[in-house]
C-alpha cells in the first residue's frame, strides 16, 4: 500500500497525524417517536494507508458515522478530523471523496456531462476521460443517467469520487445492488485505487467483501465499536472452531446434566449447547482438547469440527454487544 | 460563478420540452386573455399606454413563475439526494444557490420576450426608455423569486410544497398589484409583499410610480425606494433563508 503513483494522492505529510480520527463521536437524531441514539461513542483512529472495513448490521451507525466523517452531519457530541483538517475543510482541500449509498444523480444528464459537473467544482480534477476509463466507463459517456443500470449508477459515482484524487475514499455500501460480475469488477478496481496508496474505508455489511478486501476489520453494532483488528483476528477472537457430537443414548438425564455441566467447566471450551436429540455443540478455544473428552471420555460418536467463519464471528460479536470489548484499545463506555 | 454547472443546467432545461411549454406558453395566453384584447388599452398612462402597463404585468408575472418553478425543482433535486452528492465536493452553499438563481432569471428571459413581442404585435407603446428599462427590472428582480421557490421546496421537503408555492404566487400577485389595481386597506397591505415591489418597479419607467385604480381616482404615487426597499428586503431574508436551508439538505432525508 506504499507504492507511489504519477497520479496517485499526494504523498501525506507525516505532520498531517492520521487520515481518520473520531473522538468519543455521537450522533442523536431528534424524531416524532423521541430521540434515537444512532452513534453512541466510537472512538477510531486509521493511519495513511489502511484499507478497512466498517462492518456491522443495518442500524448499527455505519452510515451516520460516515456521514459524520465526510462533514455532512454535524456530531452531537465528540470530534472528527480527517488529515487533521475539520471534515469540511478536508472536502474543501480535495483530501477526501466519497461513494455514498444515497447519493442522487441527475437523470436528465449523460454520464460524462455528470463527470464534467461535479469536476468543475474542483481546482485541478483529474481529466474526465481518465477517470470515466478508470471506473470503466467509457463506453457508458454519452448515455444519459436514467437509462443505466444500478451498477452502472454506482461505477458512476466511484468515478465522480475519483476526481480530486483523493488521499481519503469513503464508501457507504458501495456494491448494494450490484450482481456477483459487476461487484468482483468493482473490487477489482478499488485494488487498483488502494495500489496507488489511498487510505480506504468502506462499510459493509458483506462480510466476504471485508474479508478479502481490508486489512483491518472495525465490528460496529448499536453505535459503538464492538471489535477492532485484522480479518484473521477477529475471527479468532469471536468464535474459534465448533465441535459438534452426539452424546450417547444410554445416558440417563442426570448423567447428561452432570456431562454437559463438565463441558462447560473445561477451560478448552468457550459454550456449551445442546439440544434434545443429544446432540451438543461446543465452541471451543481448545478444540482438539474437548475433542478428546467427547470420544474417549464421554463415548460421545458422530463428531465434527467446524472452523468458525467470518459469519459466525459476526453473529457472536453482534449478538452480545454487552459483552465487554475486545480490543484493548476500545473505550470503556462499551462495557456497558 | 462556476459556469460549467450553470451550461449544463441550461442544457437540461432545454431538454425538458414541457415545462418549457408551460413556463413560456402559459403567461404569454394570459396576456393575449386579459391584456391585449382589452377596451381602453390605448389610454395613455405616463411614458406608454394601458396596454404597455399590463403586458409589463403580465411579464412581471411571467418570469415569477419560471423562477418560482426553477427554484423549487431545484430544491426537490437536492433533496432527492444531489445534495448529498454535492456535498462531497467543494462547491459552496452559496455557489448552488448563484448557479440555480441565475438558471431561473435564464429562463425567465423567454416568457418576457414572448410577451414583449406579442405586446408590441398587439399594441403595446411607449417610450424607448420605459422599454428598456420595464424589461431590465423584470429580469434582475426575478431573481428574488428564484430564491422564494429554493426556500418553499428545501423548507417544506416536497414537491407538494413546490405546487403550493406556485399556487401562492397567484395570491401574491394579486396582492401585488399585479391583476387588478388594489386601493384601501388591501393596497395599503400589498406594499409589503414581494411581488408589489416587484411590479411597482418593473412599471416604474412607465407609471413613475402613480398608482393606477379602477375608477380614475388618485391614489397618489410611490416613490422609486418604496419598490427597491420591498424587493432588496425581500432578496437577503430569502438568500439567507435559501443557504441555511441549502446546508441542512446534506444531511440524510
Amino acid at each position: 500500500m506504499t507504492t507511489t503513483h504519477p497520479s496517485g494522492p499526494t504523498a501525506a505529510r507525516p505532520s498531517d497525524g492520521p487520515a481518520v480520527a473520531l473522538r468519543s463521536l455521537t450522533k442523536t437524531f431528534r424524531t416524532r417517536a423521541g430521540e434515537v441514539t444512532a452513534v453512541r461513542g466510537i472512538d477510531l483512529t486509521i493511519q495513511p494507508g489502511e484499507v478497512v472495513a466498517v462492518l456491522g448490521p443495518n442500524g448499527a451507525g455505519k452510515t451516520t458515522t460516515l456521514d459524520m466523517l465526510l462533514g455532512l452531519t454535524d456530531p452531537t457530541s465528540g470530534s472528527v478530523e480527517v488529515f487533521g483538517l475539520a471534515p469540511r475543510r478536508a472536502i474543501a482541500t480535495a483530501r477526501v471523496s466519497a461513494v455514498l449509498q444515497t447519493g442522487g444523480l441527475l437523470h436528465d444528464l449523460t454520464v460524462a456531462e455528470t463527470v464534467r459537473l461535479i469536476a468543475s467544482t474542483y481546482r485541478h480534477p483529474a481529466p474526465v476521460d481518465d477517470v470515466l476509463a478508470r471506473a470503466g466507463l467509457t463506453d457508458l459517456a454519452s448515455r444519459l443517467v436514467s437509462k443505466c443500470s444500478g451498477g452502472e449508477q454506482q461505477r458512476l459515482r466511484f468515478a465522480l469520487a475519483l476526481l480530486p484524487e483523493p488521499d481519503l475514499l469513503v464508501l457507504d455500501e458501495p456494491t448494494a445492488g450490484m450482481d456477483v460480475t459487476a461487484r468482483r469488477d468493482f473490487w477489482a478496481t478499488m485494488h487498483a485505487e488502494a495500489a496507488r496508496g489511498r487510505t480506504v474505508v468502506f462499510a459493509t455489511h458483506y462480510l466476504e467483501e471485508a474479508d478479502q478486501f481490508a486489512d483491518r476489520i472495525v465490528v460496529v453494532a448499536d453505535g459503538l465499536v464492538i471489535a477492532d483488528g485484522t480479518t484473521a483476528e477477529i475471527r479468532s477472537r469471536a468464535s474459534g472452531r465448533t465441535v459438534r457430537a452426539t452424546l450417547p443414548e444410554t445416558l440417563s438425564f442426570e448423567e447428561r446434566h452432570q456431562t454437559l455441566v463438565a463441558l462447560r467447566r473445561h477451560p478448552g471450551a468457550a459454550s456449551v449447547t445442546a439440544d434434545d436429540s443429544g446432540r451438543v455443540a461446543v465452541v471451543a478455544t481448545d478444540s482438539d482438547a474437548v475433542a478428546r473428552v467427547l470420544l474417549v471420555d464421554v463415548g460421545a460418536h458422530d463428531l465434527e469440527v467446524v472452523t468458525g467463519s467470518l459469519d459466525d464471528a459476526f453473529v457472536a460479536l453482534t449478538s452480545a454487544p454487552t459483552s465487554a470489548p475486545t480490543d484493548a484499545s476500545a473505550p470503556q463506555e462499551e462495557s456497558r | 460563478m462556476n459556469t460549467t454547472y450553470l451550461g449544463l443546467e441550461v442544457r437540461r432545461f432545454v431538454r425538458d420540452r414541457a415545462s418549457l411549454f408551460f413556463i413560456v406558453a402559459l403567461p404569454a395566453f394570459l396576456y393575449i386573455v386579459f391584456g391585449a384584447t382589452q377596451d381602453g388599452s390605448q389610454a395613455s398612462v405616463g411614458n406608454g399606454n394601458v396596454a404597455l402597463y399590463i403586458m409589463l404585468s403580465m411579464a412581471a408575472y411571467g418570469a415569477v413563475t419560471a423562477t418560482v418553478g426553477v427554484g423549487g425543482t431545484a430544491a426537490v433535486e437536492r433533496m432527492q439526494g444531489w445534495g448529498r452528492q454535492l456535498g462531497l465536493t467543494p462547491l459552496p452553499d452559496l455557489g448552488f444557490v448563484v448557479v440555480k438563481a441565475t438558471l431561473a432569471v435564464l429562463v425567465a428571459l423567454l416568457p418576457v420576450a414572448l410577451i414583449s413581442v406579442l405586446g408590441a404585435l398587439t399594441g403595446a407603446s411607449g417610450t424607448a426608455a420605459a422599454w428598456a428599462l420595464s424589461l431590465l427590472a423584470i429580469a434582475i428582480g426575478s431573481v428574488v423569486f428564484a430564491l422564494f421557490g429554493l426556500c418553499a421546496g428545501l423548507a417544506f421537503r416536497s414537491e407538494a410544497a413546490v405546487s403550493a408555492a406556485s399556487g401562492m404566487v397567484v395570491i401574491l400577485a394579486f396582492l401585488g398589484n399585479v391583476f387588478v389595481p388594489l386601493s384601501g386597506t388591501l393596497l395599503t397591505i400589498a406594499k409589503f409583499t414581494p411581488l408589489y415591489g416587484y411590479a411597482t418597479l418593473a412599471r416604474y419607467p412607465v407609471t413613475e410610480g402613480r398608482l393606477i385604480s379602477n375608477d380614475g381616482s388618485d391614489l397618489g404615487t410611490d416613490p422609486l425606494w418604496v419598490p427597491l426597499l420591498n424587493l432588496g428586503v425581500w432578496c437577503a431574508v430569502l438568500g439567507v433563508v435559501a443557504v441555511l436551508l441549502v446546508r441542512r439538505g446534506r444531511a440524510r432525508q
